[in-house]
């Protein structure tokens, strides 16, 4: 029996190999490769060991406290919001709309296409002085604010792009897991007497924790991961006098602009070590929550 | 307090699932409606509850109309087939949902109080803070049921509500449905297609078949008088024997046997009957072995069946399977060539329509 079971064990390998093969090329080797460098210092070609002075670096950077302030500020609005707008619109497409098939693949699109194409979009929508966006703010007379050459306006700009982004995925998800409730639950509830808002709260959301748990980390991590969007946006420059500049931003430019991949790789892990510390208290937290 | 007149329900698709359906059925009653799978039966249910509009005709509680009234208003518990309970809730959460929401919510403390109440009626308070997926399909189904009943309704409605459990349960469940029901004394209609289950809980069956109403009556007399020769067929198991025959106005003739008409009891007859085809039916308790010169037919016994205390007898005609019942005493076996005599004061004939004359 033993023997049988060390049998399958070996031809199991075989099977794992050529996945394991990859994983380990792409993702477990720079995973090392980025901590080793890390602690060293020089170009490329001609790395040497410094020991911990690329992370006091990057600690001391203000640039860097900067980048990791937005990034904070971006994640922790752009997730939020964009969660709480998915799950509204895709809980009215869910209930009210007739053709909502046609609707779920038109708000999809965002996600299948190029996030440079529709930043590019985008630029024109912000633009200042002939934007879509402030020319509907004229019309209600609401004020225009230049969103893109303003620094103190970028990082609002470069938020309201992070959540309409984030739509796409979370709507197709949300709608998914809408339409795996039981719809006799609806039937039971409303002959009880239940109304809409307690309907959705007390028999929907409930059931959509699991799905919203796996949508929160994969947004929360992403958007800590921001950079396209910024890039896009700003025509390749972190926001106007780097207002807009993030963590990933940040190590970008330290690796292929100023060339320091040392401090690059540091600031790497640190970011690395924050996603991981964030996305293990949400969590906690939202198992939590559906404990409950 | 319920009247159902002239009921008609067609689908968009032109599919007529009720037609003409009337019955009533009274206050703390527990009725049940049988028939067979696309019969309308819970198309019926479904527009007694209102999820489900009628085409023509009136459904009314005590007097009143309630084909405008929405359901969550019409004083209804409802148990579906497959419980539907909420699956993020305790056995207790469940309960007390129907007290927790809409227009009648009660306090907190006083929901828990009354789902205490019924959670003990149904036994499944010990259960009370378990999910329904660690559950059994018994235990589901006693907390839908309190849940049914939580908010005091008028009426309970159940659809199928024992076909997801095994069968020595479904024998438990239903003995206890039926206590509980009448313990509360609120007034039930409980679907399925099971006609022993119908036979053992209602006080009276309603039988559909294509959208008709077949027969309403208790239990007994839909097995002793029944109103044709669906309903003959439906009620009863082993199922009846019928036998194709024609009638030459002296006495009943197929390529087996001839029945004299004057065995016929003259106060079973509805009418005289013309000569013509007809169908005769009998149970099979009534037809039975017999010595060879009392005897209708003989014939050559194929299988035997042990049901409890009886046996079947089963023996062909051409490839017709019927059925005598025997005392399990009985000593005859498979092979064997015996005399069967019909007790034609039991039997019941039926015209070519299926309508019943005798």
């Amino acid at each position: 029996m033993k023997n049988k079971r060390r049998k399958n064990q070996w031809s199991a390998w075989w099977f794992l190999g050529p996945a394991l093969l990859g994983i380990i090329l792409f993702s477990v080797f720079p995973i090392l490769r980025a901590l080793v460098m890390s602690f060293q210092s020089g170009s490329l070609i001609s790395m040497h060991w410094t020991g911990l002075s690329n992370y006091k670096y990057v600690i001391q950077d203000p640039y860097f406290a900067k980048a990791l302030q937005n990034t904070a500020l971006y994640a922790f609005t752009v997730v939020p919001i964009g969660m709480v707008i998915s799950i509204a619109i895709a809980w009215n497409l869910f209930n009210r709309i007739k053709h909502s098939k046609f609707f779920e693949a038109l708000f999809f699109m965002p996600y299948v296409t190029s996030t440079i194409a529709i930043g590019i979009v985008f630029r024109y929508i912000f633009n200042g002085q002939y934007g879509l966006l402030n020319y509907i703010l004229r019309f209600f007379h609401l004020g225009t604010p230049n969103w893109l050459d303003n620094p103190s306006m970028n990082m609002i700009t470069v938020i309201i792009f992070g959540v309409w982004l984030s739509l796409a995925f979370n709507i197709v998800i949300l709608m998914s897991a809408l339409r795996g409730i039981d719809p006799q639950h609806y039937t039971i509830a409303k002959m009880y007497g239940a109304s809409d808002s307690e309907m959705f709260f007390r028999i929907t959301l409930p059931q959509l924790i699991p799905t919203l748990a796996f949508l929160l980390t994969v947004n929360l991590i992403s958007a800590f991961k921001v950079y396209t969007s910024i890039y896009a946006l700003f025509n390749g420059q972190p926001g106007i006098a780097g207002s807009a500049m993030t963590a990933v931003y940040y190590i970008f430019n330290k690796f292929q602009t100023v060339g320091t991949p040392g401090v690059a790789m540091a600031a790497t892990v640190l970011l690395f070590l924050i996603i991981l510390v964030v996305s293990f208290l949400q969590n906690k937290l939202l198992n939590k929550v559906g404990r409950r | 307090m319920i009247e159902v007149s002239n009921l008609n329900k067609t689908y968009e698709n032109g599919y007529e699932a009720l037609k003409n359906v009337n019955f009533s059925v009274e206050k703390g009653e527990l009725v049940c409606l049988l028939g067979p799978s696309g019969c309308g039966k819970s198309t019926l249910l479904n527009i007694i509850s209102g999820l489900l509009d009628a085409t023509s005709g009136d459904v009314k509680f005590e007097g009143k109309s309630v084909l405008d009234v929405a359901p969550e208003n019409r004083d209804i518990g409802f148990v579906f087939q497959n419980y539907a309970l909420f699956p993020h809730m305790t056995a207790e959460e469940n309960v007390m949902f129907p007290l927790t929401v809409g227009k009648n919510k009660k306090s907190k403390a006083e929901a828990r109080e009354i789902a205490q109440k019924y959670m003990e009626l149904t036994h499944i308070t010990d259960i009370a803070k378990k999910k329904p997926g660690q559950l059994s399909g018994g235990q589901q189904q006693r907390v839908a049921i309190a849940r049914a009943l939580v908010q005091q309704p008028k009426v309970l409605l159940m659809d199928e509500p024992l076909s997801n459990l095994d069968a020595r349960l479904r024998l438990q469940i239903r003995e206890e449905i039926r206590a509980l029901v009448k313990e509360v004394g609120i007034t039930t209609i409980f679907v399925t297609h099971d006609q022993e289950e119908a036979l053992s809980i209602g006080d009276r069956i309603i039988l559909l078949n294509n959208g008709v109403v077949q027969q309403a009556d208790k239990g007994q007399n839909l097995y002793l008088d029944p109103a044709n020769q669906f309903v003959a067929n439906f009620i009863g198991n082993p199922v009846i024997d019928l036998f194709d025959v024609q009638f030459d106005g002296n006495q009943f003739n197929n390529e087996h046997f001839n029945l004299l008409a004057e065995r016929l009891a003259d106060n079973k007859l509805k009418q005289k009957l013309p000569a013509g085809d007809y169908v005769i039916g009998i149970r099979p308790e009534n037809l039975q072995p017999s010595t060879a010169e009392m005897a209708d037919f003989t014939i050559k016994v194929d299988d035997i069946e042990l049901i409890g205390r009886e046996r079947i007898l089963k023996f062909y005609f051409g490839d017709m399977q019927y059925r005598s019942l025997v005392d399990i005493e009985d000593q005859i076996g498979a092979g064997n060539e015996i005399n069967l005599r019909f007790d034609m004061k039991k039997a019941f004939i039926f015209n070519k329509d299926g309508e019943r004359v005798y």
